[in-house]
């Protein structure tokens, strides 16, 4: 079973990991007990490409506390090749070039020791 | 299962306040007990919203402070907190307590207390409110969430910035016809869409303020409340959940849980949306009006924007949507709102309104919207 401290461990390592369900099929990311579809308690772990597109974004100008300093930022949520989605920050992408189906890579955002969800350019 | 109605509502000035909440609430409260002719020592119990006061305030276990504050120490209580919907959640608890026949009367409330710190202070301990492990280290924010809204709904829909803009507009023309509202004052198109961004494509006019304030409301069962002719019904009090994450969204331009939340609601009062009189939405952002417009079924998907343009939701207009100004110009006390949005909802139905009085409203639903989406409760009302 994946946990939140392995999935963000793979992720800094550069690795996308989700979970199917071995009853119905469904993929998640985050990992959860039950199989929100079905109900099923059958998780496997499976590697993702890291390939998506942008399903919807936005650019943060006005940052909580803790970010202030890296405002403006964007932050996007990806719908990945695999179907499930996923959200992060866009990072080496100009903010006036994010759109809607652009095609973006997962990579992961290492600071402080805490590791985030980042896409770059695809 | 008994009939359940609200018999006193009372709301303190929403905008900045030296006094804690527990006080803001106590006022609310005090005004809300004489509106409904009942003295203190008829509460059987008090059902209270607050979200970020341990935070703000350094101050949790927050019920008995505030029974002890408005001096009622020793009924049962109890904090509720689902994000923004925190107050209508502890009202809807208040109306099963009462339908299941524990007790009578209940005062049901909240307050909230955020302009004791700095904008990037509350924007951060608004944030909590997404998920911590997955979004808030990515410095999503509350505009954050409802951009991603925006955009998914101007790309789905063709919905534009100047629609968004006329919701801000008609709230603070409502607005200034409500003298405990923040923002008294008309706003034009041209400030609105001039506005700086905050989080594109939402731009400053767009958000509603950080707010101090507090709203009670008194509820009783059919014994009591049948002998007052302002009794305003509760017909239906629903909520839904959904994931909290917004990667999780199916369609980022729709909010199922105002679907199902008000779906639930209608089923339970017999009642459409065709029959509704008067709205107070949860308007956090303008497209958060234009969505619920929407996933309450008073305008077809899609087209929340239009409607918005065209005047439909203004006072005067088809259907009149926030005249007490919504969350925009009156004020988003976080914990106070829904208890707020329900005394309007309670002061329209009995016709007490003045300016703003939706004329000949008998029915009104409110509906209240908490964290990423994930909380709402829609409530609907109806004199007798």
């Amino acid at each position: 079973m994946i946990t939140l401290k392995n999935f963000f461990e793979r992720a800094r390592e550069g690795t996308l990991t989700a979970v199917r369900c071995g009853k119905c099929g469904e993929l998640a990311i985050p990992p959860k007990e039950f199989c929100p579809a079905c109900q099923q308690r059958a998780w496997v772990p499976v590697t993702l490409a890291g390939d998506g597109t942008i399903a919807s974004y936005t650019v943060i100008r006005v940052a909580p506390a803790r970010h202030a300093a890296d405002a403006p930022y964007a932050i996007a949520v990806v719908t990945l090749r695999e179907g499930v989605a996923l959200i992060g920050r866009v990072v080496d992408i100009p903010l006036d070039a994010l759109a809607i189906g652009l095609p973006v890579r997962f990579r992961p955002l290492v600071k402080e020791n805490q590791t985030s969800v980042g896409f770059g350019p695809a | 299962m008994r009939r359940v109605a609200v018999i006193g509502v009372g709301v303190t000035k929403f905008g900045k306040h030296e006094r804690t909440s527990a006080e803001l609430f106590a006022e609310a409260a005090r005004d809300a007990l004489a509106d409904a002719e009942i003295g203190p020592g008829a509460v059987q119990a008090l059902y209270y919203g607050n979200v970020v006061g341990g935070e703000t305030e350094k101050q949790l276990h927050m019920g008995p402070q505030a029974a002890s504050v408005l001096g009622i120490p020793t009924i049962p209580t109890t904090r509720f907190e689902t994000a923004c919907a925190s107050s209508h959640a502890a009202f809807r608890h208040a109306v099963m307590e009462i339908a299941a026949g524990v007790s009578d009367v209940v005062l049901v409330g909240g307050a909230e207390r955020v302009l004791t710190v700095p904008t990037a202070e509350s924007t951060e301990y608004f944030a909590y409110a997404s998920d911590a492990i997955w979004e808030q280290p990515l410095g999503l924010t509350f505009p954050g969430v409802f951009a991603l809204v925006a955009r998914a709904h101007m790309a789905k829909y063709g919905t534009t910035e100047e629609q968004m803009a006329a919701v801000a507009v008609k709230n603070h023309r409502h607005g200034a016809m409500n003298p405990k509202a923040q923002f008294q004052k008309e706003i034009t198109l041209e400030q609105v869409l001039g506005s700086a961004y905050v989080a594109d494509p939402l731009k400053l006019y767009d958000c509603c303020p950080f707010t101090d304030g507090g709203a009670a409301v008194v509820l009783a069962a059919e014994e009591v409340a049948r002998r007052r002719p302002r009794a305003v019904w509760v017909l239906g009090s629903a909520a839904a959940s959904d994931s909290m994450l917004m990667q999780d969204k199916k369609d980022l331009a729709r909010v199922p849980t105002t679907e199902r939340a008000a779906a639930a609601a209608y089923r339970q009062a017999g009642l459409g949306p065709a029959d509704v009189d008067v709205v107070e939405l949860h308007d956090c952002f303008t497209i958060a009006e234009i969505v619920a417009t929407e996933g309450l079924g008073l305008f077809e998907p899609g087209t929340g924007g239009f409607a918005a343009e065209k005047g439909w939701t203004t006072l005067g207009g088809k259907l009149p949507v926030n005249p007490s100004g919504g969350l925009k110009s009156k004020g988003h006390p976080i914990g106070a709102t829904g208890a707020a949005q329900i005394a309007e909802i309670t002061t329209q139905l009995r016709g007490e309104a003045g300016p703003r009085q939706v004329e000949g409203a008998r029915v009104g639903l409110a509906h209240t919207l908490g964290g990423n989406l994930a909380t709402v409760l829609v409530s609907l009302f109806g004199r007798e």
